[in-house]
């Protein structure tokens, strides 16, 4: 078996993201589904203004995390199984070298879904537990108390659909990442042999052109870690900065899903920079760098990136905002007017580097804990 | 000057080293022999300070390594020792030159390219690490354990992965400049043939060393068998 279940216990990052999209969406699309068809029988304008408030805040919230959640969930997915791939890939040639179909290695890539399908299942159970405190909490006067009623294509749509459609992509994208020649595949792809010349000068001191080079030779990374913290902004500011739009309990939940999932990206990217730069490191280790010399030529090049993803993410998450409001409250009145949030902003920024710090010291610990002699075995 | 007494390693329960002792005098050539398991790496990387032993004594250049934390051993490899390995875990994203200045720079070497030179890579600085052949891949390892001018040189099976003539050649590489500079060298192999070309050989098996002899004639690379 290529993919055992270690492998997909691994994905753990990514059952807790769609566990929190499921979470969110049950109550309030079961939420919304019950409260719907009581707008014919609304005959006060009042309770009707609430009621449209109400239903906009179902919608908008049910947007939001399972449109973006949905999307960091993908994006981990591909990202993980690019670097399963990777790490793999002489395992995966040697069953294509002697004569297993792509198709017929790329199947058991289904079982990534499962992560998908257990989060979106757990994710799915505890909204059932917590629905009836949010029904108490988006009550709207002049109306009955809103009866919870179990809707089976919710059921579906939230659990097994998202388990299927990322069971699909996995194979999809193994399938085409599969397809490069047998022998590449043997000789790791991880390790991309890069050939031709360095057309550039390398005048520059070693560590820095370490820094300048392993950037230029890990994209992929570059890209992941600018999205986690871009991921981090985006998620941390708009729950705090959602507080005058939804209820506080939504903020908060909100809040909470943010720093959860912007702290299991940024983990996984720097378990990921981590992990690609293992050998390198192992290498000026033995030659006698420091520890913190290590550290910099590997974590240094990736702060400009990093702050990148913080200012594209805290324009996105405004834009965002902006659009939601504009969209979904455009038929309702006395909607607060959304503005730029400030506080929200250097909350952020601040519990921003302090996260940096700390991922810093626990990988600074990691590497101090590389082990030359278990890297030179890998080989 | 290197001395070893009494050394003990294990990996879980399994006893790799069993009560080693070795003396190796500065500027010698000593080649660690042995079959596979026989616990020769693990000598030499405890030597060399990569690896702490459980137990015994080590000194190199006057450092005692055993008592030394992994801060200070790096420093210590820092200023002592230079490595080269069999698979020769060069960059492969950093250019030939910039694998050079890997070591180079520790040592604030400015003259790094003159070992490319000496190894016959002078033209080739700028490639990468994948299109070279074995041969000029582990010559550049070479170039890059000699730039840092370490007084001591570690070499892991140097030739384990290449072909007779450019096993030969590169053998031929370092004997020469282990003699021209007068660092000490320490090999390991499991190819008897190439022990011919050590002044000290040291024999191991299960763990132990059986026998320490000295060769009253070295050979070079190309007189020896293969």
């Amino acid at each position: 078996m290529i993919i055992n279940l270690k492998d997909v216990v691994k994905l753990v990052g990514i059952s807790i993201v769609c566990f929190c999209a499921a979470f969110v969406c049950t109550f309030m699309l079961n939420y919304y589904m019950d409260v719907v068809p009581l707008s014919s029988s609304i005959t006060d304008d009042a309770v009707g203004a609430l009621y449209k408030a109400q239903v906009a805040t179902a919608q908008f919230t049910s947007a939001i995390s399972g449109g973006v959640l949905g999307i960091i969930a993908v994006i981990m997915l591909l990202f993980y199984i690019k670097l399963y791939i990777s790490a793999n890939s002489q395992k995966l040639g040697i069953l294509k070298a002697f004569g297993y179909s792509r198709i017929k290695i790329s199947m058991p890539f289904c079982l990534f879904g499962f992560s998908v399908l257990i989060g979106c299942a757990l994710g799915f159970a505890f909204g059932w537990i917590f629905m009836p405190n949010i029904y108490e909490s988006l009550t709207i006067e002049g109306i009955d108390a809103i009866s919870i009623k179990f809707h089976w294509e919710l059921l579906f749509g939230l659990v097994f659909a998202p388990g299927i459609i990322f069971s699909l992509i996995s194979v999809l994208y193994a399938y085409f990442a599969l397809k490069s020649p047998v022998l590449k595949l043997i000789k790791g792809k991880s390790e991309k042999v890069s050939v031709g010349e360095d057309k550039k000068n390398t005048d520059r001191p070693f560590l820095l052109d370490m820094c300048f080079k392993t950037l230029k030779s890990r994209k992929l990374l570059v890209f992941f870690v600018t999205f986690s913290c871009f991921c981090f902004s985006a998620m941390v500011q708009m729950g705090l900065s959602m507080e005058e739009l939804v209820s506080s309990i939504m903020g908060y939940m909100i809040l909470i899903i943010g720093l959860v999932l912007a702290i299991i990206t940024i983990f996984m990217s720097a378990t990921s920079l981590v992990n690609a730069n293992s050998k390198n490191i192992a290498v000026m280790k033995v030659f006698g760098y420091s520890l913190t010399q290590c550290t910099a030529s590997i974590f240094g090049g990736y702060i400009p990136f990093a702050l990148l993803g913080f200012a594209v993410g805290t324009g996105y998450q405004y834009g965002l905002l902006q659009i939601m409001v504009n969209i979904i409250f455009s038929d309702v009145e006395n909607v607060p007017e959304y503005t730029f949030s400030i506080s929200a902003f250097f909350i952020s920024l601040a519990s921003f580097i302090l996260c940096y710090f700390v991922i810093t010291a626990y990988y600074v610990y990691k590497i101090n804990r590389i082990s030359v002699k278990e890297i030179m075995l890998e080989n | 000057m290197i001395k070893a007494e009494n050394i003990f390693k294990s990996y879980g329960e399994t006893k790799v080293l069993k009560g080693v002792s070795v003396d190796i005098a500065t500027g010698e050539f000593a080649v660690i022999l042995g079959a596979s398991g026989s616990g020769k790496s693990t000598l030499l990387n405890v030597l060399s300070g990569l690896e702490k032993a459980d137990e015994g004594i080590i000194e190199c250049n006057g450092v005692r390594l055993d008592g030394l934390n992994d801060k200070e051993l790096t420093e210590f490899r820092k200023r002592e020792v230079g490595f080269i390995f069999q698979q020769y875990y060069l960059l492969s994203h950093l250019s030939v030159e910039s694998n050079v200045k890997l070591s180079a720079d520790l040592v604030g070497n400015k003259n790094y390219k003159e070992y490319l030179s000496a190894v016959g890579l002078g033209e080739k600085l700028r490639n990468k690490p994948g299109t070279l052949s074995g041969g000029e891949q582990q010559r550049v390892c070479i170039a890059r354990a000699l730039a840092k001018n370490p007084n001591v040189l570690f070499l892991d099976e140097p030739t384990g992965a290449l072909d007779e003539k450019t096993g030969r050649d590169v053998l031929d590489y370092i004997f020469k400049l282990q003699k021209y500079r007068g660092f000490t060298a320490i090999m390991v192999t499991h190819n008897e043939n190439i022990a011919e070309m050590a002044e000290t050989v040291i024999k191991m098996n299960s763990g132990n060393i059986v026998e320490v002899y000295k060769n009253s004639i070295r050979k070079t690379a190309y007189e020896i068998g293969w």
